[in-house]
């Protein structure tokens, strides 16, 4: 089995922001689950390929969505010229090879999908493969994770109480404003006043999570911003084009939005 | 005036000292002018300081000095004696010379029609200020246009009312642009016969006012700060305040602690200026609460000095904010237009040094602008001590105070116009014995301390440390802040009845929050069946459908079904599409308790425990509920209401759309007690009103209430019946269900009279309420 493609050959930049560095070197020291709780563009997934590379394995992706069935992940049986033939799915290529399988926005899979984990997640590390009658265990070097964001969830979208118990949790936040900056003018090479004044206004939009906002400007937003910025958009309209408009659609916010950005300006 | 006479009038009138004896002269010297002239002098002379009338008669000379005519003389008489108490005399006198000034550029008709109008214009316009701006601009008119200057002056009410002195001025620019050199077109214009006269008039009619800006303030304010003060509409019609415009309207933003209150309107600019300018107002006033630090006590304080160092204290806590927020500079510049001319009034300068210590470009060379600057420059490694404001206020003080300007705090209002009116920043409580009658003047000069029920925002319980002593007296009548008028159908009349309700925003008392999830715990059993409730309902969540004759994708596993059945020979099953369906949602919610005396009676024998009251249900009943419809997103609002007479219907607050189902909404629906009476149909307008502004397609309001609509001032319950089913038809036709639900153990209320039959669902055993409104909501929701 070749898992090459999956391996990770340049170090991804990751600035850690707390000690999530130490605790998924921990876990993984015994293969223990690991779940990324935070909100969307805080560097979860950047994590993860950053932790690949630094214990040498390779990574498996797969973006769990509504409509993933249990063999999406497994693997199935497809046509062939003279029958069938069994095909493994991500989950199963991790298992058998040894990679890190990181399942990202897990509950967007239905529940019944993400039971597949269960016998994976606990002291047997295995996965049925029940098409295939066949119970496989997992490799060694295998480790799971997955990442969940718990504001989006509400109690009819929620991981399983079984399945939540199964995990160490990591939780991440936007980091420090300094420490954002600084991973906002390394991802898009700009000067730190641009930085600071993006992260200032990341800020103002977080202000009104709950008031009005899912979530606020993510610091992926701010490194779009600060590209657009590089490549010669000025500071406000930037700042509209990747943040205001994607974030909401309703007038007034956007009004409001775009007024405290030219607050910090 | 006859030729012959003006020799030796334009000597008299050089000796200024004599003006009044000049004036009584030429009035003396010929009979029409004598029987208008003795009247009028006898009122304006009485009681008036000689040096004041020696200043007024010195206009009317002027006036009379450029042949202006008895019709005009008398006209000026006219109006100094009805504009006296509100101008002064110098101020008219002034107002005289500016006729007189417009009579040599425009001709006497002109001057003449200039002073019929200013009663009216005094009415619309604030002060003096003001009033000669306005005749500035008719100056102006005439050197382009002196034959429609009379014509214009005799519609000011048409064109003041609606816009305001920036409308006025727009107008006559945009008359002169539109009629150029065409002075049939401009009579026409300014005639207001023209069609472009007649449209630009009602477009200055439009205004924004805080109802349409309220939203996206508080949205502003909650990106700069996270947690903003609270903004509420100013009260209107508070006497004789600097602050307050013709017709009783707040002209600026006051501060009573956490709360900002905003005048409604700003008359007289644009709709565009208007937003900006309720946006720079906000964000000043917000600049306060945020980096302020608490009150001065006013001590021995004359009101210049409380102007002047409220002036410091603005500029101060402006630079703090701009160092913060750098582009607010760009939001407030605009509005810092004094300039470095005319007249050093002290409003005037106090305007000038505004500008000066927030535009470093700005150039004036006065004195005390230059001093003002000087000092807060020495002050400025010290912006974070509020003590600075006072110590920089107090020596400027002096200093003008020594220039002798006049200053009345009774007309003063504080410019640029986005800033507050200062008497936030002073703590007025426990003035010294002797001191009392003048802190009196100069609280009552500028502002009384706010009204009732300046609570503390939500979340902030009751420790306001700022909250002056007159506010927390006025607070604890409890009445509340006035927040809407509403009209009351009159049965026996037939007629509705306009603003004859008055709706109170009430701060409901906080409770404790853990008796809700007691009382959530205590019901398991119902819990688990209105959580079944939401799982069976789905709401919100798309369904996906399998195995499929249609669909837009394949269903890879039946697909690859088939292909085997058809290897294999068999018959394959067609079925290998996939297909989801969404159930949209799109629902926002308002919860109308009624809280009235009637709902503190007991119920025996609900559920186990010890006996409760029917409010207890209620509050169970909706804990349950927006427990369970809190993962479905869906906005829900709750309100309760009582009511002791037409002018106090109080409407508690107890959890907005957007706030999520917590701690603090909890506590507010556990402190509330039963009482007073019910006026449902006001609070159902209010509801219908809040609910008009959301976003969503569909709009409901759930009236929980025991059906028996009555209040103390109404002798005829079926009075409040029909305007509540008034209320609930004329919210329908705009697209708001009302639905009620009422908890009538004896089956007497008048439900399905208020609600229509349809829409009301009678609850006889209280046990039943929880799980019956749950079921209710999701069918109402899902229909
Ligand atoms: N601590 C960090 N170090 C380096 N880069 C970071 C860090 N945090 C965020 N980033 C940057 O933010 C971008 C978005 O992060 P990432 O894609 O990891 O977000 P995520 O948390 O996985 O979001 P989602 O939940 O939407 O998948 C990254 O591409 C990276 O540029
Ligand atoms: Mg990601």
């Amino acid at each position: 089995m070749n898992l090459s493609p999956f391996r990770i050959a340049a170090e991804p930049y990751y600035r850690p922001v707390g000690n999530e560095v130490s605790i998924f070197e921990a876990a993984y020291r015994d293969r223990l689950p690991v779940m990324l709780k935070g909100p969307t563009g805080c560097g979860k997934t950047r994590f993860v390929e950053h932790m690949a590379w630094k214990l040498g394995r390779p990574l498996i992706t797969v973006a769990a969505h509504e409509d993933m069935t249990a063999a999406d992940l497994a693997g199935r049986y497809l046509l062939s010229q003279d029958g069938t033939v069994w095909h493994d799915g991500p989950l199963t290529l991790a298992v058998r090879g040894g990679a890190i399988c990181y399942l990202d926005e897990i509950v967007e899979a239905r529940q019944d999908t993400t039971v597949v984990i269960h016998p994976l997640t606990d002291g047997r590390r295995m996965l049925p493969l029940e098409k295939r009658n066949e119970l496989l265990a997992a490799h060694p070097d295998f480790q799971l994770v997955i990442s969940y964001n718990p504001g989006y969830q509400s109690a009819v979208k929620d991981l399983k109480e079984s399945t939540k118990q199964r995990f160490i949790a990591i939780d991440f936040t936007y980091p420090e404003p300094e420490i954002e900056a600084e991973i906002v003018m390394r991802e898009a090479g700009t000067e730190a006043g641009l930085a600071e004044t993006l992260v200032d206004i990341a800020g103002r939009s977080r202000n009104l999570r709950g008031a009005g906002l899912n979530e606020g400007a993510s610091t992926r937003m701010l490194i779009h911003a600060a590209r657009l910025v590089g490549a010669g958009v000025g500071l406000e309209q930037a700042a509209r084009a990747s943040i205001v408009l994607p974030i909401t659609d309703d007038a007034e916010m956007r009004e409001a939005l775009t007024a405290a950005i030219a607050a910090c300006v | 005036m006859s030729p012959a006479r003006r020799p030796r009038l334009e000597v008299l009138v050089t000796d200024r000292e004599q003006a009044v004896a000049r004036l009584h002269q030429l009035a003396g010297a010929r009979p029409a002018l004598r029987s208008a002239f003795q009247p009028a002098w006898q009122h304006i002379a009485s009681g008036a300081d000689p040096a004041d009338l020696e200043a007024w008669a010195s206009g009317i000379l002027d006036l009379a000095n450029v042949n202006a005519g008895p019709g005009c003389l008398v006209a000026a008489w006219q109006i100094s004696v009805t504009l006296q108490p509100r101008l002064g005399l110098v101020a008219l006198g002034d107002v005289v010379r500016a006729a007189a000034e417009l009579c040599r550029r425009a001709g006497s008709r002109a001057a003449q029609a200039g002073l019929n109008a200013c009663p009216t214009v005094a009415a619309r316009l604030h002060g003096a200020g003001e009033m000669l701006q306005w005749w500035r601009s008719l100056h102006h008119l005439a050197q382009t246009a002196p034959e429609s200057v009379a014509l214009v002056a005799s519609n000011v009410a048409a064109i003041l009312e609606p816009a305001g002195l920036g409308g006025w001025q727009s107008f006559l620019s945009a008359g002169l642009k539109l009629g150029g050199t065409d002075r049939a077109r401009r009579l026409a214009f300014f005639g207001l016969e023209d069609e472009a006269a007649r449209r630009m008039l009602a477009r200055l009619g439009e205004t924004v006012d805080f109802q349409h800006v309220e939203r996206g303030l508080k949205l502003f304010l909650t990106a700069l700060w996270a947690n903003p003060p609270a903004l509420r509409i100013a009260p209107h019609g508070m006497p004789g305040s600097g602050g307050v415009g013709p017709g009783g309207w707040p002209r600026r933003t006051s501060l009573a602690g956490r709360i900002v209150l905003m005048p409604e309107v700003y008359r007289g600019v644009s709709p565009e200026t208007a937003r900006l300018l309720f946006r720079a107002a906000a964000a000043h006033a917000s600049a306060h609460v945020a980096l302020g630090a608490g009150r001065f006590p006013v001590g021995q304080l004359k009101p210049l000095q409380l102007a002047l160092v409220g002036l410091i204290e603005d500029a101060r806590i402006e630079a703090l904010a701009m160092a913060r927020f750098p582009g607010l500079r760009r939001l407030w510049a605009p509005f810092h237009t004094a300039a470095a001319t005319g007249a050093a009034t002290a409003p005037g300068l106090l305007a000038r040094l505004a500008r000066a210590l927030f535009d470093p470009t700005y150039v004036d060379t006065d004195a005390f602008v230059v001093k003002g600057r000087a000092l807060f420059a020495e002050h400025a490694g010290r912006l974070d001590d509020p003590a600075m404001s006072r110590r920089v206020g107090n020596l400027l003080g002096n200093d003008l105070g020594q220039q002798r300007l006049q200053f009345n705090a009774r007309t003063y209002v504080v410019e640029p116009a986005y800033r507050d009116d200062g008497l936030g920043l002073w703590d007025f409580t426990d003035p010294p014995a002797e001191r009392a009658d003048q802190i009196e003047v100069v609280v009552d000069a500028m502002r009384p301390q706010p009204q009732a029920g300046e609570a503390p925002p939500r979340g902030e319980p009751e420790r306001d440390p700022l909250a002056g002593g007159r506010a927390r007296e006025a607070a604890s009548d409890g009445r509340g802040v006035v927040v809407a008028t509403y009209p009351e159908w009159d049965r026996a009349g037939n007629v509705e009845r306009p603003a004859w309700t008055t709706l109170r925003d009430v701060p409901p008392p906080l409770g404790d929050a853990a008796r809700i999830d007691a009382l959530l715990a205590a019901r398991p059993d119902l819990r688990q069946r209105i959580a079944r409730l939401v799982r069976g309902a789905r709401l919100g969540l798309p369904a996906r459908l399998r195995r499929q004759i249609d669909g837009p994708d394949l269903d890879l596993d039946a697909l690859l079904e088939a292909a085997i059945a058809m290897r294999r020979g068999e018959p394959p099953d067609e079925r290998i599409h996939r297909d989801t369906v969404r159930l949209a949602r799109d629902l926002s919610v308002s919860i109308l308790l009624d809280c009235s005396q009637s709902t503190g009676e007991r119920v025996a024998g609900y559920g186990a425990g010890p006996p409760v009251t029917v409010l207890d249900v209620q509050r169970q009943a909706v804990a349950l509920l927006a427990e369970a419809t809190a993962p479905t997103g869906d906005p829900l609002a709750l309100r309760a209401f009582a009511s002791c007479g037409r002018d106090d219907v109080r409407l508690f607050r107890l959890k907005e759309f957007s706030e999520p189902w917590g701690a603090p909404a909890k506590a507010r629906r556990a402190g509330l007690q039963p009482g007073l009476s019910t006026r449902l149909g006001a609070a159902l307008r209010h509801a219908g009103a809040e609910l008009a502004a959301a976003r969503t397609h569909r709009r409901l309001i759930l009236v929980l209430t025991d059906g028996e609509a009555s209040d103390i001032d109404v002798a005829d319950p079926l009075d409040l019946v029909e305007d509540t089913r008034r209320v609930s038809r004329q919210l329908k036709a705009r697209g708001i269900d009302v639905f009620g639900v009422t908890l009538d153990p004896c089956g007497t209320g008048a439900g399905a009279a208020m609600f229509g039959a349809g829409n009301c669902m009678k609850v006889t055993r209280l046990d039943d309420l929880p799980a019956r409104l749950a079921e209710l909501y999701f069918r109402l929701a899902r229909r």
